[in-house]
Protein backbone atom coordinates (compact mmCIF):
# COMPACT_ATOMS: atom_id res chain seq x y z
CA UNK A 1 0.00 0.00 0.00
CA UNK A 2 1.46 3.80 -0.61
CA UNK A 3 1.73 5.85 1.82
CA UNK A 4 -1.39 8.16 -0.23
CA UNK A 5 -3.61 4.83 0.15
CA UNK A 6 -2.66 4.84 4.08
CA UNK A 7 -2.89 7.94 4.82
CA UNK A 8 -7.18 7.61 2.82
CA UNK A 9 -7.65 4.63 4.84
CA UNK A 10 -6.15 5.59 8.00
CA UNK A 11 -8.27 9.17 8.04
CA UNK A 12 -11.53 7.02 7.33
CA UNK A 13 -11.40 4.28 9.83
CA UNK A 14 -10.03 7.30 12.56
CA UNK A 15 -13.30 8.99 11.81
CA UNK A 16 -14.98 5.72 12.22
CA UNK A 17 -13.72 4.63 15.24
CA UNK A 18 -13.88 8.09 17.11
CA UNK A 19 -17.57 8.37 16.68
CA UNK A 20 -18.08 4.59 16.93
CA UNK A 21 -16.36 5.11 20.52
CA UNK A 22 -18.10 8.58 21.32
CA UNK A 23 -21.21 6.97 21.53
CA UNK A 24 -20.98 3.81 23.23
CA UNK A 25 -18.86 5.99 26.26
CA UNK A 26 -22.57 7.84 26.07
CA UNK A 27 -21.04 10.82 24.73
CA UNK A 28 -23.03 10.86 21.66
CA UNK A 29 -27.04 10.52 21.69
CA UNK A 30 -28.05 7.46 18.99
CA UNK A 31 -31.24 9.53 17.88
CA UNK A 32 -28.76 12.72 16.05
CA UNK A 33 -25.96 10.39 15.17
CA UNK A 34 -26.22 6.20 15.52
CA UNK A 35 -22.93 4.75 15.91
CA UNK A 36 -21.25 3.03 12.55
CA UNK A 37 -22.34 -0.11 13.57
CA UNK A 38 -25.53 0.33 14.25
CA UNK A 39 -26.33 1.43 11.15
CA UNK A 40 -24.76 -1.45 9.70
CA UNK A 41 -26.81 -3.33 11.71
CA UNK A 42 -29.71 -1.22 10.38
CA UNK A 43 -28.89 -2.24 6.89
CA UNK A 44 -27.99 -6.12 7.93
CA UNK A 45 -31.58 -6.17 9.37
CA UNK A 46 -33.22 -4.13 6.21
CA UNK A 47 -31.17 -6.01 3.85
CA UNK A 48 -33.06 -9.67 5.20
CA UNK A 49 -36.10 -8.43 6.04
CA UNK A 50 -36.18 -7.23 2.26
CA UNK A 51 -37.16 -4.14 3.06
CA UNK A 52 -33.88 -2.35 1.54
CA UNK A 53 -33.29 -3.93 -1.53
CA UNK A 54 -36.89 -3.81 -2.52
CA UNK A 55 -36.52 0.35 -1.96
CA UNK A 56 -33.79 0.26 -3.97
CA UNK A 57 -35.51 -1.53 -6.65
CA UNK A 58 -38.09 0.55 -7.16
CA UNK A 59 -36.16 3.77 -6.58
CA UNK A 60 -33.78 2.29 -9.45
CA UNK A 61 -36.61 1.48 -12.00
CA UNK A 62 -37.52 5.48 -11.38
CA UNK A 63 -34.27 6.16 -11.95
CA UNK A 64 -33.25 4.40 -14.62
CA UNK A 65 -36.32 4.43 -16.63
CA UNK A 66 -35.91 8.63 -16.20
CA UNK A 67 -32.29 8.72 -16.93
CA UNK A 68 -32.66 6.21 -19.91
CA UNK A 69 -35.45 8.17 -21.65
CA UNK A 70 -34.16 11.76 -20.66
CA UNK A 71 -30.24 10.87 -22.11
CA UNK A 72 -31.73 9.84 -25.08
CA UNK A 73 -33.81 12.88 -26.04
CA UNK A 74 -30.95 15.31 -24.98
CA UNK A 75 -28.94 13.34 -27.18
CA UNK A 76 -30.49 13.63 -30.23
CA UNK A 77 -31.95 17.08 -29.70
CA UNK A 78 -28.64 18.25 -28.50
CA UNK A 79 -27.09 16.29 -31.50
CA UNK A 80 -29.75 18.45 -34.10
CA UNK A 81 -29.71 21.81 -32.32
CA UNK A 82 -25.75 21.66 -32.58
CA UNK A 83 -25.65 20.84 -36.24
CA UNK A 84 -28.69 22.62 -37.81
CA UNK A 85 -29.29 26.06 -37.53
CA UNK A 86 -33.21 26.01 -37.06
CA UNK A 87 -33.90 24.05 -35.05
CA UNK A 88 -31.33 25.64 -32.16
CA UNK A 89 -33.58 28.53 -32.92
CA UNK A 90 -36.69 26.77 -32.45
CA UNK A 91 -35.25 25.30 -29.11
CA UNK A 92 -33.66 27.79 -27.95
CA UNK A 93 -36.27 29.86 -26.07
CA UNK A 94 -37.51 26.78 -24.39
CA UNK A 95 -34.01 25.64 -23.44
CA UNK A 96 -33.43 28.75 -22.24
CA UNK A 97 -36.72 29.48 -20.35
CA UNK A 98 -36.38 26.11 -18.53
CA UNK A 99 -32.72 25.47 -18.11
CA UNK A 100 -32.69 27.73 -14.52
CA UNK A 101 -36.26 26.23 -13.35
CA UNK A 102 -35.01 23.72 -10.31
CA UNK A 103 -36.68 20.31 -11.54
CA UNK A 104 -38.20 19.35 -8.72
CA UNK A 105 -40.19 22.96 -8.59
CA UNK A 106 -42.08 21.16 -11.47
CA UNK A 107 -43.01 18.01 -9.36
CA UNK A 108 -45.83 19.17 -8.36
CA UNK A 109 -47.36 20.21 -11.76
CA UNK A 110 -46.33 16.46 -13.40
CA UNK A 111 -48.09 15.12 -10.54
CA UNK A 112 -50.91 17.02 -11.49
CA UNK A 113 -50.62 16.03 -15.23
CA UNK A 114 -50.13 12.47 -14.73
CA UNK A 115 -50.86 11.04 -11.51
CA UNK A 116 -49.30 10.57 -8.09
CA UNK A 117 -47.91 7.64 -9.05
CA UNK A 118 -44.76 6.26 -10.96
CA UNK A 119 -45.37 8.39 -14.52
CA UNK A 120 -44.87 11.63 -12.71
CA UNK A 121 -41.93 11.11 -11.25
CA UNK A 122 -40.04 9.43 -13.87
CA UNK A 123 -41.13 12.37 -15.96
CA UNK A 124 -38.98 15.06 -13.49
CA UNK A 125 -36.51 12.86 -13.93
CA UNK A 126 -36.15 12.42 -17.66
CA UNK A 127 -36.59 16.43 -17.69
CA UNK A 128 -34.01 17.18 -15.25
CA UNK A 129 -31.27 14.60 -16.98
CA UNK A 130 -32.70 15.87 -20.68
CA UNK A 131 -32.13 19.18 -20.01
CA UNK A 132 -28.19 18.69 -18.99
CA UNK A 133 -27.66 16.30 -21.58
CA UNK A 134 -28.93 18.61 -24.51
CA UNK A 135 -26.57 21.45 -22.94
CA UNK A 136 -23.54 19.74 -23.10
CA UNK A 137 -24.37 17.86 -26.25
CA UNK A 138 -24.62 20.86 -27.96
CA UNK A 139 -21.37 22.42 -26.27
CA UNK A 140 -20.14 19.11 -28.20
CA UNK A 141 -21.51 19.51 -31.33
CA UNK A 142 -19.71 23.24 -31.24
CA UNK A 143 -16.82 22.36 -30.21
CA UNK A 144 -16.33 19.75 -33.30
CA UNK A 145 -13.38 21.77 -35.43
CA UNK A 146 -15.10 22.25 -38.50
CA UNK A 147 -12.20 21.16 -40.88
CA UNK A 148 -13.02 17.55 -39.79
CA UNK A 149 -16.23 18.57 -41.44
CA UNK A 150 -14.93 19.56 -44.54
CA UNK A 151 -13.10 16.55 -44.62
CA UNK A 152 -15.62 14.51 -44.37
CA UNK A 153 -17.65 16.53 -47.04
CA UNK A 154 -14.61 16.02 -49.30
CA UNK A 155 -14.14 12.25 -48.72
CA UNK A 156 -17.50 11.82 -50.00
CA UNK A 157 -19.73 11.49 -46.82
CA UNK A 158 -23.54 12.71 -46.92
CA UNK A 159 -25.43 15.22 -44.57
CA UNK A 160 -26.38 11.97 -42.72
CA UNK A 161 -23.03 10.14 -42.93
CA UNK A 162 -21.43 13.22 -41.27
CA UNK A 163 -24.01 13.81 -38.93
CA UNK A 164 -23.12 9.89 -37.48
CA UNK A 165 -19.36 9.49 -38.11
CA UNK A 166 -18.65 13.30 -37.03
CA UNK A 167 -20.97 15.11 -35.20
CA UNK A 168 -21.52 12.26 -33.14
CA UNK A 169 -18.32 10.91 -32.20
CA UNK A 170 -16.69 13.95 -31.96
CA UNK A 171 -19.95 15.05 -29.12
CA UNK A 172 -19.31 11.94 -27.40
CA UNK A 173 -16.86 13.10 -24.58
CA UNK A 174 -18.84 15.86 -24.00
CA UNK A 175 -22.68 14.06 -23.99
CA UNK A 176 -20.45 12.00 -20.80
CA UNK A 177 -20.02 15.27 -18.98
CA UNK A 178 -23.39 15.79 -19.85
CA UNK A 179 -24.50 11.85 -18.75
CA UNK A 180 -22.37 12.56 -15.08
CA UNK A 181 -24.23 15.04 -14.51
CA UNK A 182 -27.52 13.87 -15.21
CA UNK A 183 -26.46 10.87 -12.89
CA UNK A 184 -26.39 13.01 -10.03
CA UNK A 185 -29.44 14.74 -10.80
CA UNK A 186 -31.66 12.10 -11.31
CA UNK A 187 -30.51 10.50 -7.76
CA UNK A 188 -31.10 14.04 -6.35
CA UNK A 189 -34.40 13.85 -7.78
CA UNK A 190 -35.60 10.55 -7.07
CA UNK A 191 -35.09 11.66 -3.47
CA UNK A 192 -37.01 14.87 -3.94
CA UNK A 193 -40.28 12.64 -5.47
CA UNK A 194 -39.90 9.99 -3.18
CA UNK A 195 -40.98 11.91 -0.39
CA UNK A 196 -44.72 12.28 -1.38
CA UNK A 197 -47.30 10.68 -2.71
CA UNK A 198 -45.52 6.82 -2.46
CA UNK A 199 -45.44 3.85 -0.63
CA UNK A 200 -42.02 2.48 -1.69
CA UNK A 201 -38.41 3.80 -2.57
CA UNK A 202 -35.24 4.82 -1.13
CA UNK A 203 -36.29 8.37 -0.36
CA UNK A 204 -39.31 6.88 1.12
CA UNK A 205 -37.75 4.86 3.51
CA UNK A 206 -35.30 7.60 4.46
CA UNK A 207 -38.05 9.83 4.58
CA UNK A 208 -40.67 7.68 7.10
CA UNK A 209 -37.49 6.37 9.24
CA UNK A 210 -37.23 10.61 9.80
CA UNK A 211 -40.73 10.74 10.68
CA UNK A 212 -40.36 7.82 13.13
CA UNK A 213 -37.12 8.96 14.57
CA UNK A 214 -35.08 6.03 13.45
CA UNK A 215 -32.25 7.85 13.29
CA UNK A 216 -30.23 4.34 12.04
CA UNK A 217 -32.36 3.90 9.31
CA UNK A 218 -32.18 7.30 8.01
CA UNK A 219 -28.17 6.85 8.19
CA UNK A 220 -28.96 3.59 6.19
CA UNK A 221 -30.53 5.46 3.54
CA UNK A 222 -28.36 8.31 3.44
CA UNK A 223 -25.35 5.01 2.72
CA UNK A 224 -27.19 3.39 0.49
CA UNK A 225 -27.66 6.93 -2.01
CA UNK A 226 -24.37 6.90 -1.30
CA UNK A 227 -23.64 3.78 -2.79
CA UNK A 228 -25.89 3.95 -5.73
CA UNK A 229 -23.94 7.66 -6.55
CA UNK A 230 -20.51 5.96 -6.48
CA UNK A 231 -22.08 3.35 -8.72
CA UNK A 232 -23.50 5.32 -11.33
CA UNK A 233 -20.09 7.19 -11.63
CA UNK A 234 -18.41 3.72 -11.85
CA UNK A 235 -20.56 2.77 -14.73
CA UNK A 236 -20.42 5.82 -16.85
CA UNK A 237 -16.82 6.19 -16.65
CA UNK A 238 -16.47 2.21 -18.11
CA UNK A 239 -19.32 3.56 -20.47
CA UNK A 240 -16.91 6.49 -21.50
CA UNK A 241 -13.57 4.34 -21.76
CA UNK A 242 -15.55 1.94 -23.94
CA UNK A 243 -16.93 4.00 -26.38
CA UNK A 244 -13.95 6.68 -26.11
CA UNK A 245 -11.04 4.57 -26.18
CA UNK A 246 -9.11 8.41 -28.25
CA UNK A 247 -9.93 9.89 -25.01
CA UNK A 248 -8.72 7.61 -22.55
CA UNK A 249 -5.73 9.80 -20.32
CA UNK B 1 -3.32 13.21 -77.59
CA UNK B 2 -5.21 15.74 -75.43
CA UNK B 3 -3.33 15.54 -72.12
CA UNK B 4 -5.54 17.99 -70.15
CA UNK B 5 -7.97 17.38 -67.21
CA UNK B 6 -9.01 20.24 -65.18
CA UNK B 7 -9.69 23.31 -66.85
CA UNK B 8 -10.47 26.61 -65.34
CA UNK B 9 -12.03 29.35 -67.21
CA UNK B 10 -12.07 33.25 -65.93
CA UNK B 11 -13.10 31.73 -62.18
CA UNK B 12 -13.73 34.58 -59.70
CA UNK B 13 -14.63 34.55 -56.25
CA UNK B 14 -15.99 37.18 -54.08
CA UNK B 15 -16.79 37.06 -50.55
CA UNK B 16 -19.56 38.75 -48.57
CA UNK B 17 -18.43 39.66 -45.59
CA UNK B 18 -20.34 39.70 -42.33
CA UNK B 19 -23.25 41.63 -41.95
CA UNK B 20 -22.41 44.67 -43.74
CA UNK B 21 -22.02 42.79 -47.02
CA UNK B 22 -19.00 43.63 -48.47
CA UNK B 23 -17.52 42.79 -51.46
CA UNK B 24 -14.61 41.48 -51.44
CA UNK B 25 -12.48 39.86 -54.83
CA UNK B 26 -10.53 37.18 -53.81
CA UNK B 27 -9.75 35.82 -57.16
CA UNK B 28 -10.34 36.97 -60.48
CA UNK B 29 -10.64 35.60 -63.58
CA UNK B 30 -8.54 32.68 -63.27
CA UNK B 31 -7.64 30.66 -66.55
CA UNK B 32 -5.90 27.35 -66.32
CA UNK B 33 -5.43 24.11 -67.91
CA UNK B 34 -4.28 21.28 -65.72
CA UNK B 35 -2.29 18.12 -67.53
CA UNK B 36 -3.05 14.64 -66.13
CA UNK B 37 -0.07 13.58 -63.90
CA UNK B 38 1.51 16.76 -63.19
CA UNK B 39 2.63 18.23 -60.11
CA UNK B 40 1.54 22.00 -60.51
CA UNK B 41 2.15 24.52 -57.40
CA UNK B 42 0.04 26.80 -56.92
CA UNK B 43 2.23 29.80 -55.19
CA UNK B 44 1.61 33.19 -53.86
CA UNK B 45 1.47 35.58 -50.92
CA UNK B 46 -0.17 34.80 -48.45
CA UNK B 47 -4.54 35.75 -48.55
CA UNK B 48 -3.76 35.52 -52.14
CA UNK B 49 -6.93 33.15 -53.03
CA UNK B 50 -4.78 30.47 -53.70
CA UNK B 51 -6.78 28.28 -50.83
CA UNK B 52 -9.90 29.55 -52.12
CA UNK B 53 -9.19 28.22 -55.51
CA UNK B 54 -8.19 24.91 -53.62
CA UNK B 55 -11.39 24.53 -52.18
CA UNK B 56 -13.11 25.76 -55.77
CA UNK B 57 -11.49 22.88 -57.97
CA UNK B 58 -12.47 20.62 -54.42
CA UNK B 59 -15.56 21.34 -55.03
CA UNK B 60 -16.21 22.64 -51.56
CA UNK B 61 -16.79 26.46 -52.59
CA UNK B 62 -18.51 27.83 -55.56
CA UNK B 63 -17.21 29.85 -57.64
CA UNK B 64 -18.86 33.26 -58.22
CA UNK B 65 -18.46 33.39 -61.73
CA UNK B 66 -16.43 31.60 -64.58
CA UNK B 67 -16.68 28.03 -64.90
CA UNK B 68 -14.71 24.69 -64.20
CA UNK B 69 -14.57 21.52 -66.40
CA UNK B 70 -13.51 17.98 -65.62
CA UNK B 71 -12.03 16.27 -68.93
CA UNK B 72 -13.15 13.00 -67.82
CA UNK B 73 -15.81 12.13 -66.46
CA UNK B 74 -16.19 9.42 -64.58
CA UNK B 75 -19.79 8.26 -63.43
CA UNK B 76 -20.41 11.29 -61.46
CA UNK B 77 -17.63 9.89 -58.99
CA UNK B 78 -15.82 12.72 -57.05
CA UNK B 79 -11.99 12.90 -59.01
CA UNK B 80 -10.26 15.15 -56.38
CA UNK B 81 -9.57 14.56 -52.59
CA UNK B 82 -7.67 16.87 -50.86
CA UNK B 83 -5.14 17.01 -47.85
CA UNK B 84 -5.19 19.58 -45.13
CA UNK B 85 -2.60 21.90 -43.92
CA UNK B 86 -3.58 21.00 -40.24
CA UNK B 87 -4.15 17.37 -41.41
CA UNK B 88 -7.90 17.42 -40.05
CA UNK B 89 -7.67 13.82 -39.27
CA UNK B 90 -10.57 12.47 -36.97
CA UNK B 91 -9.13 11.72 -33.60
CA UNK B 92 -11.48 9.16 -32.25
CA UNK B 93 -10.59 6.77 -35.75
CA UNK B 94 -6.76 4.91 -35.81
CA UNK B 95 -4.95 5.53 -38.52
CA UNK B 96 -6.32 2.48 -40.18
CA UNK B 97 -9.90 3.56 -39.74
CA UNK B 98 -9.01 7.49 -40.61
CA UNK B 99 -7.56 5.68 -44.64
CA UNK B 100 -10.79 3.58 -44.99
CA UNK B 101 -13.22 6.30 -44.02
CA UNK B 102 -13.59 7.11 -47.82
CA UNK B 103 -14.29 4.06 -49.33
CA UNK B 104 -16.79 3.49 -45.83
CA UNK B 105 -18.70 6.21 -47.14
CA UNK B 106 -19.05 5.29 -50.62
CA UNK B 107 -19.95 1.90 -49.26
CA UNK B 108 -16.88 0.06 -51.09
CA UNK B 109 -17.08 -3.19 -49.29
CA UNK B 110 -15.21 -4.29 -46.25
CA UNK B 111 -12.80 -6.86 -47.77
CA UNK B 112 -11.66 -4.40 -50.57
CA UNK B 113 -11.33 -1.53 -48.80
CA UNK B 114 -8.72 -2.76 -45.95
CA UNK B 115 -6.95 -4.54 -48.31
CA UNK B 116 -6.27 -1.32 -50.31
CA UNK B 117 -5.93 0.78 -46.66
CA UNK B 118 -3.26 -1.87 -45.75
CA UNK B 119 -1.37 -1.35 -48.95
CA UNK B 120 -1.67 2.65 -48.79
CA UNK B 121 -0.69 2.62 -45.25
CA UNK B 122 2.62 0.76 -46.65
CA UNK B 123 3.05 3.69 -49.73
CA UNK B 124 3.09 6.18 -46.75
CA UNK B 125 5.30 3.99 -44.27
CA UNK B 126 3.37 4.09 -41.54
CA UNK B 127 3.26 -0.14 -41.15
CA UNK B 128 2.95 -0.73 -37.35
CA UNK B 129 1.11 2.25 -36.42
CA UNK B 130 -1.85 0.82 -37.85
CA UNK B 131 -3.60 0.87 -34.84
CA UNK B 132 -2.41 3.86 -33.04
CA UNK B 133 -5.15 7.20 -32.55
CA UNK B 134 -3.54 10.83 -34.50
CA UNK B 135 -3.31 12.14 -30.49
CA UNK B 136 -0.31 9.32 -30.29
CA UNK B 137 1.35 10.34 -33.90
CA UNK B 138 4.08 12.98 -34.79
CA UNK B 139 2.96 15.79 -36.88
CA UNK B 140 4.94 14.27 -39.85
CA UNK B 141 3.21 11.17 -39.17
CA UNK B 142 -0.16 12.41 -38.88
CA UNK B 143 0.25 14.48 -42.59
CA UNK B 144 1.29 10.65 -43.70
CA UNK B 145 -2.16 9.32 -42.47
CA UNK B 146 -4.47 12.42 -43.82
CA UNK B 147 -2.35 11.38 -47.31
CA UNK B 148 -3.19 7.91 -47.37
CA UNK B 149 -6.89 9.01 -46.78
CA UNK B 150 -6.98 11.05 -49.85
CA UNK B 151 -4.94 8.60 -52.02
CA UNK B 152 -7.86 6.03 -50.52
CA UNK B 153 -10.59 7.20 -52.79
CA UNK B 154 -8.35 6.66 -55.67
CA UNK B 155 -9.21 10.23 -56.80
CA UNK B 156 -7.42 11.79 -60.11
CA UNK B 157 -6.22 15.09 -58.72
CA UNK B 158 -5.21 14.95 -55.00
CA UNK B 159 -5.45 18.18 -53.90
CA UNK B 160 -3.27 19.79 -51.18
CA UNK B 161 -3.47 22.64 -48.70
CA UNK B 162 0.20 23.92 -47.86
CA UNK B 163 0.52 20.47 -46.05
CA UNK B 164 3.59 20.94 -44.40
CA UNK B 165 3.41 24.36 -43.01
CA UNK B 166 3.03 23.39 -39.60
CA UNK B 167 6.33 20.91 -39.71
CA UNK B 168 9.39 21.52 -38.03
CA UNK B 169 12.18 22.06 -41.03
CA UNK B 170 13.66 18.27 -41.07
CA UNK B 171 10.39 16.98 -41.02
CA UNK B 172 9.07 18.91 -44.11
CA UNK B 173 12.32 18.33 -46.14
CA UNK B 174 11.61 14.16 -45.45
CA UNK B 175 8.27 14.81 -46.43
CA UNK B 176 8.65 16.58 -49.51
CA UNK B 177 10.91 13.76 -51.03
CA UNK B 178 8.32 11.35 -49.56
CA UNK B 179 5.61 13.39 -51.40
CA UNK B 180 7.58 13.96 -54.94
CA UNK B 181 8.03 9.62 -54.35
CA UNK B 182 4.30 9.56 -54.03
CA UNK B 183 3.70 11.45 -56.76
CA UNK B 184 6.01 9.52 -58.96
CA UNK B 185 4.72 5.91 -57.86
CA UNK B 186 0.99 6.78 -58.13
CA UNK B 187 0.87 8.69 -61.14
CA UNK B 188 -1.40 11.18 -59.61
CA UNK B 189 -2.05 14.94 -60.83
CA UNK B 190 -1.39 17.06 -57.85
CA UNK B 191 -1.87 20.73 -57.24
CA UNK B 192 -0.01 21.50 -54.39
CA UNK B 193 -0.81 25.44 -52.75
CA UNK B 194 2.50 26.76 -50.55
CA UNK B 195 4.23 30.38 -50.25
CA UNK B 196 7.24 28.40 -49.77
CA UNK B 197 9.93 29.49 -52.71
CA UNK B 198 11.98 26.56 -51.48
CA UNK B 199 9.26 23.97 -51.49
CA UNK B 200 8.01 24.89 -55.23
CA UNK B 201 11.40 24.62 -56.72
CA UNK B 202 11.63 21.12 -55.11
CA UNK B 203 8.43 20.12 -56.04
CA UNK B 204 6.94 21.62 -59.09
CA UNK B 205 6.47 20.34 -62.50
CA UNK B 206 5.08 24.20 -63.61
CA UNK B 207 4.40 26.83 -60.72
CA UNK B 208 1.91 28.88 -61.17
CA UNK B 209 2.49 32.21 -59.76
CA UNK B 210 -0.08 34.14 -58.33
CA UNK B 211 -0.79 38.43 -57.89
CA UNK B 212 -1.45 39.50 -54.37
CA UNK B 213 -5.61 39.83 -53.50
CA UNK B 214 -7.62 39.43 -55.55
CA UNK B 215 -5.41 36.58 -56.93
CA UNK B 216 -4.58 35.87 -60.80
CA UNK B 217 -2.39 34.25 -62.38
CA UNK B 218 1.04 36.22 -62.70
CA UNK B 219 3.11 33.90 -64.27
CA UNK B 220 3.63 30.10 -65.19
CA UNK B 221 6.99 28.99 -64.64
CA UNK B 222 7.84 25.78 -66.38
CA UNK B 223 10.98 23.69 -64.28
CA UNK B 224 12.08 21.40 -66.55
CA UNK B 225 15.14 19.97 -64.25
CA UNK B 226 15.21 16.15 -63.11
CA UNK B 227 14.39 15.18 -59.45
CA UNK B 228 15.50 14.96 -57.13
CA UNK B 229 16.00 17.89 -56.60
CA UNK B 230 18.44 20.63 -54.52
CA UNK B 231 18.15 23.75 -53.61
CA UNK B 232 22.20 24.42 -54.04
CA UNK B 233 21.69 23.78 -57.08
CA UNK B 234 22.60 26.06 -59.95
CA UNK B 235 19.32 25.84 -61.97
CA UNK B 236 17.38 25.44 -59.22
CA UNK B 237 18.81 28.93 -57.63
CA UNK B 238 18.21 30.49 -60.78
CA UNK B 239 14.16 29.54 -60.79
CA UNK B 240 14.10 30.74 -56.95
CA UNK B 241 15.90 33.89 -57.91
CA UNK B 242 13.18 34.32 -60.46
CA UNK B 243 10.18 33.40 -58.05
CA UNK B 244 11.88 35.55 -55.23
CA UNK B 245 11.55 38.73 -57.60
CA UNK B 246 8.00 37.70 -59.28
CA UNK B 247 7.04 37.81 -55.58
CA UNK B 248 8.47 40.25 -53.44
CA UNK B 249 6.31 42.55 -55.56
CA UNK B 250 2.97 41.01 -54.28
CA UNK B 251 4.03 40.72 -50.91
CA UNK B 252 4.89 44.18 -51.29
CA UNK B 253 1.82 45.08 -52.60
CA UNK B 254 -0.16 43.25 -49.76
CA UNK B 255 1.38 45.02 -46.85
CA UNK B 256 0.51 48.42 -48.72
CA UNK B 257 -3.23 47.04 -48.77
CA UNK B 258 -3.29 46.30 -45.36
CA UNK B 259 -1.82 49.61 -44.48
Amino acid sequence: MTRSTLRKVGSALFILVVWQVLVQTGNLNELFLPAPLSVLGAIWTMTLSGKLPWAILVSLNRVVQGFVYGALVGIVLGLLAGAIRWVEDVLDPWVAAVYPIPKSALFPLFMLWFGLGDPSKIVTITVGVLFLVLVNTVTGVKSINPLLLKAAVDLGASRFQVFLKVILPGALPNIFTGLRLGAGMALILVFITEIEATKAGLGFLLWESFQLLETKDVFAGVVMFGVLGVASTWFLQWLERVSCPWARR
Amino acid sequence: MDTRLLELRDVTKIWSIGRTGEQVPALSSIDLDVARGEFLILLGPSGCGKSTLLQIIAGLEAPSGGRLRFLRGDGGRKLTSMVFQEYALFPWRTVLENVVFGPEVRKVPRATRDVEAQRLVELVKLRGFEHRYPHELSGGMRQRVALARALANDPEILLFDEPLAALDAQTRRVLQDELARIWAETGKTFIYVTHSLQEAVLLGGRIVVMTARPGRVKEIIDVRLPRPRSLTGRQEAEILERLDELLRDEVKRTMESER
